[in-house]
């Protein structure tokens, strides 16, 4: 292990900007997935067009927006837009990704941002809703989710679905009448990586972070996981990572001091 | 909803409105912690994204969700953003792609069809007019051409197809002005019934290229807001909106030009990269 000091918010952030392939263009929601978007863009992939839903497209890399109308979206942006005209281009299949969070999710990758509770107007607790999960994730072609990984998250069944993943699983997209050929890609949470086997359209554990054991992961989902025939440890955060993270990314903590109380 | 806007709304004592939109959160939080919304059509409240959560207004939306006192109509931020875009076309509704599928499209007032030309389904979002909309913008001439500078959300749909539209701006310029750049003009004069000039209108949040949201009031806010009781919630009200006469008092309870000065800086990120 290294001596390197972070937490899990520090972490997931890390780990999932590894994933962002550059050149591709990623609509990215409020919070970690900003975060990972903005370290990607920072480390390794220079060319990663961000689209926000407010109409903000490719800013210069800056702090981190804390809105999706904050005029950080469109600081120095190459293109000012509107939030029709931002989801009108996803819509269309420009986005690679979409990059979201969620209450709660299930073995297909569906998103719960809703409610919880099994009456809809008896809620024990009502959420904020979709705001624009639910075009993210119908129309960019792959979407990655980070979450909180215990019991009442990853659920067998949702209280509510906001957001698609593959519905009721093979074909259920193109059934309801969503585009084809697109859907939920890898989950981060703080425990793993996961993703979806490509013909039950399950979930699958893909890798761990370190320290974390496949009886973990297990004991912490509500439904039965696929596994990978090798699954990996990812690498913790590199002291760049940390170092862009928090004197560059998000210098005022606003997100990143979300992960320090649980710290030990 | 400009917050110069809100508050007003607030200290003339409007209630049982319905709210329509995407995302709304603090300009709609000011509305439900206040308990003046009976019907929202909404795709994201009760949030202030990363701030934290509103719970003394959740607590009074779950209530009344129960008692049938609050009517909510489920949609997303781009259902939202094509039922004020049909509006403003001058249609009826609008077939789009997304919320099939979900348990939103069953609590919305969606439909679905197959489209008569390619077979494909597709969800037709009923156009939605508003009876007023309020909208903050950089500059406008009296007779209400508008210029927005920045990214433009949802305003030019929203301007088009609300039965009254006010505009709060930063400034009240010569037509000369405008006529120099008339491609900055989002919302034309016709669509407008009143002008009013609020400098800082959109103060604690942000006006793009003009001042940051400050986020230590915004902070101090989420703190009263997360106070389930309410009383946090009055004593902000009490100081910020029903205690100041107008929006010029509030903002120099708020440290006024020097704030805004600062903010403006942070706007720029200036001594930032």
């Amino acid at each position: 292990m290294s001596k390197l000091k972070y937490n899990h918010i520090e972490f997931m952030a890390s780990i999932a900007s590894r994933y962002l392939e550059d050149g591709k263009v990623v609509f990215a929601g409020t919070g970690i997935p900003m975060l990972a978007a903005a370290l990607a863009k920072r480390i390794h992939s220079p060319n990663l067009v961000l689209i926000f839903e407010a109409g903000g497209v490719a800013p210069e890399a800056s702090m981190l927006p804390l809105s999706v109308a904050d005029s950080r979206t469109t600081y120095h942006a190459t293109y000012c837009a509107s939030m029709p005209a931002a989801f009108e281009m996803l819509q269309q299949g420009i986005a690679s990704y979409a990059f979201l969070g969620g209450a709660q999710i299930d073995k297909y990758g569906n998103l719960n941002s809703t409610l919880i509770g099994d009456d809809y107007y008896h809620p024990k607790t009502r959420l904020p809703g979709s705001g624009g999960a639910n075009e993210a994730a119908s129309f960019a072609w792959q979407t990655f989710i980070i979450m909180n990984h215990n019991r009442n998250r990853f659920v067998e069944k949702p209280y509510y679905i906001t957001t698609p993943g593959y519905l009721d699983g093979p074909g259920g997209r193109e059934r309801a009448g969503l585009a084809p050929d697109a859907g939920p890609y890898m989950v981060f949470t703080e425990l793993c990586v996961l993703d979806f086997e490509p013909l039950s359209k399950r979930m699958r554990l893909k890798s761990l972070l370190p320290g974390v054991t496949v009886e973990k992961v297990i004991q912490e989902t509500g439904f039965e996981l696929l596994f990978h025939e090798n699954i990996t440890t990812e690498k913790e955060p590199t002291e760049e990572e940390l170092r862009v993270l928090r004197e560059e990314v998000d210098p005022w903590r606003v997100v990143l001091s979300r992960g320090d109380a649980k710290e030990e | 909803m400009p917050i110069a806007f809100v508050h007003e709304v607030l200290r003339q004592g409007f209630r049982n409105l319905g709210m329509a939109s995407g995302t709304r959160n603090l300009d709609g939080d000011f509305l439900l912690d206040n308990d003046r919304i009976v019907k929202l059509d909404i795709g994201y409240i009760l949030g202030l994204e990363m701030l934290g959560i509103p719970l003394y207004a959740r607590t009074l939306v779950q209530n009344k969700l129960k008692t049938g006192e609050l009517k909510i109509s489920e949609w997303t931020n781009g259902t939202m953003a094509w039922r004020h875009k049909a509006a403003a076309m001058g249609l009826p509704f609008l077939p789009v792609r997304s919320l099939a599928g979900t348990d939103s499209f069953k609590y919305s007032a969606a439909k679905q069809i197959e489209c008569p030309f390619t077979g494909i389904k597709v969800v037709l979002v009923p156009a939605i007019f508003c009876d007023t909309c309020c909208i903050h913008v950089h500059r406008a001439d009296k007779y209400g051409n508008c210029q927005i500078d920045g990214m433009l959300n949802e305003d030019y749909d929203k301007a088009r197809s609300a039965k009254n539209l006010i505009i709060t701006t930063e400034k009240i310029v010569d037509t000369k002005e405008i006529r120099k750049d008339g491609s900055k003009t989002v919302i034309p004069q016709f669509y407008v019934d009143a002008v009013v000039e609020v400098p800082n209108g959109a103060y604690p949040t942000n006006m793009p290229g003009l001042y940051y949201l400050d986020l230590d009031h915004l902070k101090a806010y989420a703190k009263a807001a997360g106070d389930r009781s309410g009383e946090s919630l009055k004593k902000y009200y009490n100081d910020y909106v029903f205690g100041t006469k107008d929006f010029k008092e509030f903002m120099k309870k708020c440290g006024g030009k020097k704030r805004i000065e600062e903010l403006r800086k942070i706007e720029h990120m200036e001594g930032r990269k």
